[in-house]
Order: structure tokens, then C-alpha cells, then sequence
């Protein structure tokens, strides 16, 4: 075969390979590459959606954030608070809650089915249905809060308890996801192992304490990346119950940029708060990365 | 070419113009009109009009129905776009200058001159106008006239025992408030938490809700966002005094959910009997008489909403217009014309009100008047006595200053609305929260 038969031999099947992958291309450009490049640009004008003009304003959106907007620091604070908060109790009971279903019986077949229903309601159905609980005037929770000696108790009417609160929601629909991934890691730990544990008259704590964590802990730095990453990501369910309120007591990073973008129609200015989110999920995302794959971890 | 290739040549474009006439006539005659609609109590009624028009036009027009955010949001993005989702959408008052200045509604004027007597202009209140009015254009029309009144249990004030214990404690006749103090003492009066009654309501939900309520109360002291210069002078006496009391609300005189509640909460507690009265819109005013729906029929009182005594008295006046999409073409535009003439007309701005729920709605669905022959017409009055014994006075002396409808009032509602609700909560005190907020909304002229 000559030289150039080859070359265009290479050719064909690189341009087939080429158009196969077209159509991923253009929906990543389409929804990800265009939007995202759009969004840094706008960020950089003063613009309020609609109009006709917008204004170059250069960093002007980013010194205002950084140096002029108090709520955005509360709102930064806030969102760091909810999602150390509900990723920490979350991987505690879902681990709990995984070692108690990694039992074979007749019964844990029905209850692993159960366990999954609050993570398959849509998050706003879920608000909705907890803002119904927590009505100050006719909720079931602040009643028994007062039968219980609380006086006025509307945990989500209480700056100091509204989020906490929310903390609640959050847990109650998100950990049967981590009690699925740890019980399916769980499922896959090596066997042999701990049977040279009992041999060697390893008790049931020091099996768990000396096997069980040290296998499962790039599991549960893998979810707890997943959880931090989602917990930015929560919107539907604070919208809902508390619109972010009282005060900024339950304002996180996503509803600022609500309030900016869709509330205020600062189009431009949102959009340089959710590069700042972006980039803090990045970051943050890159830590445990980092943590997951270091050497001091590998088994 | 031979004479019949001719004939036939000419038999063919002749029959495709007169053809495409036909469909362009089948056109208009089949459009379909879509309409954006803020779901208040006016809102089902408009699909009961929609059908109507049909039939007398054969022009159809689809209503969609939606929540106050999710309207907003809607349109927003239908206008920025370009995508010509809706023809018609109604307008609040307050989005006067933003739709103005963005170009997202078309100028009635040309077409209210054009069509003056068949509108029958002069009938339609001054105020009504104005309010959609903005650098001499006229962005929607008049759909639904609100005005904001005090509504209060009127078996409560008349009550002789509860008049002679106030007077006890007070040293003058228990009354249908007129001042704010008279307002504070009465509502101080009847909140008793041990009964579950309390002696006023208001919104205080954060966002937007909690920022018209907060500029209810600035009408009422009279406090002004802006001045005739355009100034900002919300931190002013009257701003303080405003939000001083508007906090007490939730602190002394609201039910304990208050903080939270939106407008159908605050409508809820008042029609479940918990609360004596509140200030709100007249649209609500129907409601109060519905069996099944309300536990105090009969027992309310519709007054104009208290003042400090040294204002020159003018009344709260709001509500919903209707707009045409300014990027629809000039058929569907004069189409969606023809639908807002059918609607505002005299038969039936009264069939609004007139047509009981029952037939096509849920309990408390009304229109609101627009027109002076409505607000008098004797039916209605019979019905509504506020019509003619409140509401037409407020009308004329309506005011809308307290809620000023400029390009930047989203931006305006949505810093009151946070800081006015950080002031409820004690998060700030309501010296600092007017201040922030004051200057907030002068950084967004100073930009």
C-alpha cells in the first residue's frame, strides 16, 4: 500500500470516528461551551434583562460582590453551613443505616424499596410538603414543639433555627441515596478479610474499626464530594419553604443569584455571582479529588 | 406561447390570489389568541370572555393561568426572547415604566384615539390611565381597578360591650380607625393570643410580598421612595415611622405565622375569623360573603385605609391592566385590541362582577371596576354597596405614588421586600434596615 493510500486510509477512518462524535459536540457546545462562555462575557456589563443597552462595567460586578455585597458573603456562609451540616449527618446515618440493612432477610428486600421513596419526590414537591409541617399556625411540627414546651416554636420563623431546619429537609430526602451507595459498597468489601479477622479473634467493633472504615473510606469521600456538590446545587426546597428568609437567614449562593437575576433582572451581576459559584464548586470539588485519590488512602 | 397555456396560466395565478385572500380572511377568522394571566380573582372569568369572543368573532383565545413569580417569569422571557409565546398578557401597575422603557408592549394611544367613542373613554376613571401611562405612552389597557382599603369586623366595632371597654381604656369611642394611631390602639385592643384573635395582619413573607406590604404602610404615613425630583427620601421620618409599625405588626398585633405569610395567607387568616381587620386590595372585598368559604359573612366593613392625620387625604389605587405583545404582527395586534375592547367594555366589566363563582370559577373569583358606570351601576350596588360608598371616592382621588411604577421597581420591591422582612425578624433594627435599603436603591441610580 502506498504512503498515500495509507494517509487516506487514516483519513476516512479518523473523519468516521470524527462524525460519530459530532452531535456530542454540538450539544456540548449548545448547552454548556455557548452558555458558559455567554455567561462570563455578560458578567462583565451591567445589564438588566430586557433592556435595550447594557453597559461595560469590566470587573466593576466582581469588586461590588466582593468588597460592597454583605449578602453575598451571608449568602456564602449559609450555603457552607447547610451543606457541612447535611453532608456530615448524612454520611453518619446512612452508614448506620446501611450496616443495619446489610443483613439478608425476608424483610430487607421490602425495606431497602422503602428507604429510596423520599429521594424519588421532586424537590419542590418535597418543600411544599415540609413548608406544610413547619406552618407556624397549623404545621404538625411546631404543634408538638409547643406540646412539648416550646412557646411561638416555628423553626423556620426563628433566624437561629431556620436553617437547621431546612438542614432537616435536606437529610430526610437525601440519605437514602448515600444508604444505597454504602450499602452497595458494603456488598462488595472482600469477605476473606474479615473471615482472617476472626481467625486472628478480631471482636465485631475491631473488624469494623480496623476493616469495615479503612475499605470503605474512598466510598465515603466519593459521596461526600457528590453530597457537597448537590448540596450547592439546592434551590427547590429552601424556595419553597423559607423563600430565604427570615431575613438572610436561609439565603445560600443559589437563591442570591435568584434574587439578583430573576427577582431584580440584573442579568449581568448574577451572572458573576454564578461564576463565583462555579468556581467554588470546582475547587471544593477538587479538594476531594485530591483527598480521594492521595496515596495515603490507597489500600 | 400558445393562447391556452395562456388561459391556463392565467386561470392558475388568478385563482392563487384569489385564493390566498381567502385564506388570509380563513386566517384572521381561525387565529388564535394566547393570553398571559396573573392568577388573581379576576383571572377565571377571562376564560368565560375568551369563549364568548369566540363566538363572536371566531377568534379563539387561550388563557394561561399563572401564579404572580411564575407570570413574571414567564412573560420576561417570552419578551426578551422574542418568542412570541403570548399576544396578551396583563400587566401590574408597577411594571409601567420597565415595559415602557423596554419596548415590550405596544402604545395604545393611536388605537384609543381611533376607537374613542367606542370605548367610551370618558367612562373609564382618569387614574386608570395614568397609572399605565409612562413618557406619554399608554402600555396597557385598564382591566381590573383595585383599590387598597381597610377591611375590619364590623360586628366587632359595634359590639357595645367591646365600644364601652374601649372607651374604658382609651377615653374615646371605639371607630373605624382614620389615623394610625387610632389603628395601632384598636388593633392593640383586640389581639388576644389566649382566644387565637389577634388585631391585624399583614404579609411578611420575604420578597415581594413582604415589599408591597411594607409600601402599603409608607402610603399610609405618607412617606414618599421618591420625590417630585426624583430624589430618594425613603429614609425620611415618615419612612421610619412606616416601618416602626409595620414591624409591630408581627411583633404585637399579627398572628404568630405572620412572618411567613403571603397575600393568601394574610386573606386566609382574616376571611377564618382570626384577625379584626387589615388593609388590602378591594378584589378581596367579594370573598368575605361566600358560604363555605368564609367564617365571617356579613361581617365586614370596607372603609378607606387609615392616614396620618396630616396628609391631604388621596387613596392607594392598583391593579391589573391587559398589553399586547409589541412583537406580534399588525393583524394579531389589532386581533388581541379587538379582545381587550370585548372585555372592558360596560356589559362586561358588570358581567365580571355580577356572574356569580359558581358558574365558572372558585370562591372568590370577581372582576374589579374600571368604569365610572360600573362603580354606580345600582345592580352591582345592591350587591356591593362598597362599590359606590367606598371604592368611587378612592378612585377619584386615587394615588399610586406609593408604589412608583419607574423601570428600576423590581429592583425597588425586591431591596424593600428584603430589608423591610430583615427589620421583622430583628435582624436589623429599623433604622439600619431603611438605611440599607435607602442606600441600595440610590446605587442603582448612581451606576
Amino acid at each position: 500500500m502506498t504512503l498515500r493510500k495509507l494517509n487516506r486510509y487514516f483519513f476516512k477512518k479518523k473523519s468516521s470516528l470524527l462524525l460519530l462524535i459530532v452531535p456530542l459536540v454540538v450539544y456540548l457546545f449548545v448547552f454548556f461551551v455557548y452558555p458558559l462562555t455567554y455567561e462570563v462575557y455578560i458578567s462583565f456589563f451591567n445589564y438588566s434583562l430586557g433592556s435595550p443597552t447594557k453597559s461595560f462595567v469590566g470587573f466593576g460586578n466582581y469588586v461590588y460582590m466582593f468588597f460592597k455585597d454583605v449578602q453575598f458573603f451571608v449568602s456564602v456562609k449559609n450555603t457552607f453551613i447547610f451543606i457541612t451540616l447535611a453532608m456530615l449527618i448524612e454520611l453518619v446515618i446512612g452508614f448506620t443505616i446501611a450496616l443495619a440493612l446489610n443483613k439478608e432477610s425476608k424483610s430487607m428486600g421490602l425495606l431497602r424499596s422503602l428507604i429510596i421513596i423520599p429521594t424519588s419526590l421532586t424537590p419542590m414537591a418535597v418543600g411544599m410538603a415540609w413548608k406544610t409541617l413547619y406552618n407556624p399556625d397549623m404545621g404538625a411540627i411546631p404543634y408538638y414543639l409547643n406540646c412539648l414546651g416550646g412557646t411561638n416554636s416555628a423553626p423556620t420563623l426563628n433566624p437561629s433555627t431556620a436553617l437547621f431546619a431546612l438542614v432537616i429537609v435536606e437529610i430526610w430526602q437525601w440519605t437514602p441515596i448515600v444508604v444505597l451507595l454504602m450499602l452497595a459498597a458494603l456488598k462488595s468489601l472482600p469477605l476473606e478479610i474479615y473471615e482472617a479477622g476472626r481467625v486472628d479473634g478480631a471482636s465485631i467493633w475491631q473488624s469494623f474499626k480496623y476493616i469495615t472504615i479503612p475499605l470503605m473510606r474512598p466510598i465515603i469521600i466519593l459521596i461526600a464530594m457528590l453530597r457537597v456538590i448537590d448540596g450547592m446545587k439546592t434551590f427547590d426546597t429552601i424556595w419553597a419553604i423559607t423563600g430565604g428568609g427570615p431575613g438572610t437567614a436561609t439565603t445560600v449562593m443559589n437563591l442570591r443569584v435568584y434574587d439578583v437575576g430573576i427577582q431584580q433582572l440584573r442579568i449581568g451581576y448574577a451572572a458573576a455571582i454564578s461564576n463565583v459559584i462555579s468556581l467554588i464548586g470546582l475547587i471544593l470539588g477538587g479538594v476531594l479529588i485530591y483527598i480521594l485519590y492521595s496515596k495515603k488512602y490507597e489500600m | 406561447m400558445k393562447l391556452w397555456r395562456r388561459i391556463i396560466v392565467f386561470l392558475v395565478v388568478g385563482g392563487l390570489m384569489v385564493g390566498g385572500i381567502a385564506l388570509l380572511g380563513m386566517a384572521q377568522k381561525n387565529m388564535t389568541l394566547s393570553v398571559a394571566c396573573e392568577a388573581d380573582q379576576f383571572a377565571n372569568y377571562l376564560k368565560v370572555m375568551a369563549k364568548q369572543f369566540k363566538e363572536e368573532t371566531g377568534i379563539e383565545v387561550k388563557v394561561d393561568i399563572l401564579g404572580y413569580s411564575e407570570h413574571r417569569q414567564k412573560i420576561t422571557q417570552d419578551y426578551t426572547t422574542n418568542t412570541i409565546q403570548y399576544d396578551l398578557a396583563t400587566v401590574d401597575t408597577v411594571w409601567t415604566g420597565e415595559f415602557e422603557e423596554k419596548g415590550w408592549t405596544i402604545d395604545l394611544t393611536p388605537l384609543i384615539k381611533r376607537d374613542y367613542l367606542e370605548i367610551n373613554v370618558p367612562d373609564i376613571m382618569p387614574v386608570g390611565f395614568e397609572i399605565f401611562t409612562w413618557k406619554d405612552k399608554l402600555i396597557a389597557f385598564p382591566m381590573s381597578g383595585y383599590s387598597l382599603s381597610l377591611v375590619y369586623r364590623k360586628d366587632l366595632l359595634d359590639d357595645p360591650k367591646e365600644k364601652e371597654a374601649f372607651k374604658e381604656k382609651y377615653g374615646y369611642e371605639l371607630q373605624v380607625p382614620k389615623t394610625m394611631e387610632q389603628m395601632a390602639n384598636v388593633a392593640t385592643f383586640f389581639t388576644r393570643p389566649k382566644e387565637d384573635f389577634y388585631g391585624l395582619v399583614a404579609g411578611g413573607a420575604r420578597g415581594v410580598c413582604c415589599g408591597q406590604e411594607f409600601m402599603t404602610y409608607l402610603k399610609c404615613f405618607n412617606a414618599r421612595i421618591f420625590d417630585e425630583k426624583g430624589n430618594v427620601t425613603l429614609n425620611s421620618p415618615e419612612g421610619l415611622a412606616a416601618l416602626k409599625f409595620f414591624v409591630r405588626i408581627f411583633d404585637e398585633w399579627a398572628p404568630p405565622g405572620a412572618a411567613a405569610y403571603w397575600w393568601d395567607g394574610r386573606e386566609t387568616a382574616y376571611r377564618m375569623g382570626k384577625v379584626l381587620m387589615q388593609i388590602t386590595w378591594s378584589i378581596s372585598r367579594p370573598g368575605y360573603e361566600l358560604p363555605d368559604f368564609s367564617k365571617i359573612i356579613g361581617k365586614t366593613g370596607m372603609a378607606a385605609h387609615p392616614f396620618i392625620p396630616e396628609v391631604k387625604t388621596s387613596y392607594g389605587y392598583g391593579g391589573w391592566g391587559i398589553g399586547i405583545n409589541a412583537d406580534i404582527s399588525e393583524d394579531r395586534q389589532e386581533a388581541a385590541w379587538g379582545f381587550i375592547k370585548f372585555i372592558t367594555s360596560p356589559e362586561n366589566q358588570k358581567a365580571w362582577m355580577l356572574t356569580s363563582w359558581q358558574e365558572y370559577g372558585s370562591p372568590g373569583d370577581t372582576g374589579m371596576p374600571i368604569r365610572l358606570s360600573t362603580l354606580i351601576d345600582p345592580e352591582l350596588n345592591e350587591k356591593n354597596p362598597w362599590l359606590k360608598d367606598t371604592m368611587l371616592i378612592e378612585f377619584i382621588y386615587g394615588d399610586f405614588s406609593f408604589r412608583p411604577p419607574v423601570p428600576e421597581y423590581a429592583q425597588i420591591e425586591s431591596i424593600l421586600g428584603l430589608y423591610a422582612n430583615m427589620a421583622i425578624a430583628h435582624e436589623l433594627t429599623p433604622e439600619e434596615a431603611l438605611a440599607k435599603a435607602t442606600n441600595e436603591i440610590k446605587a442603582i441610580y448612581e451606576k
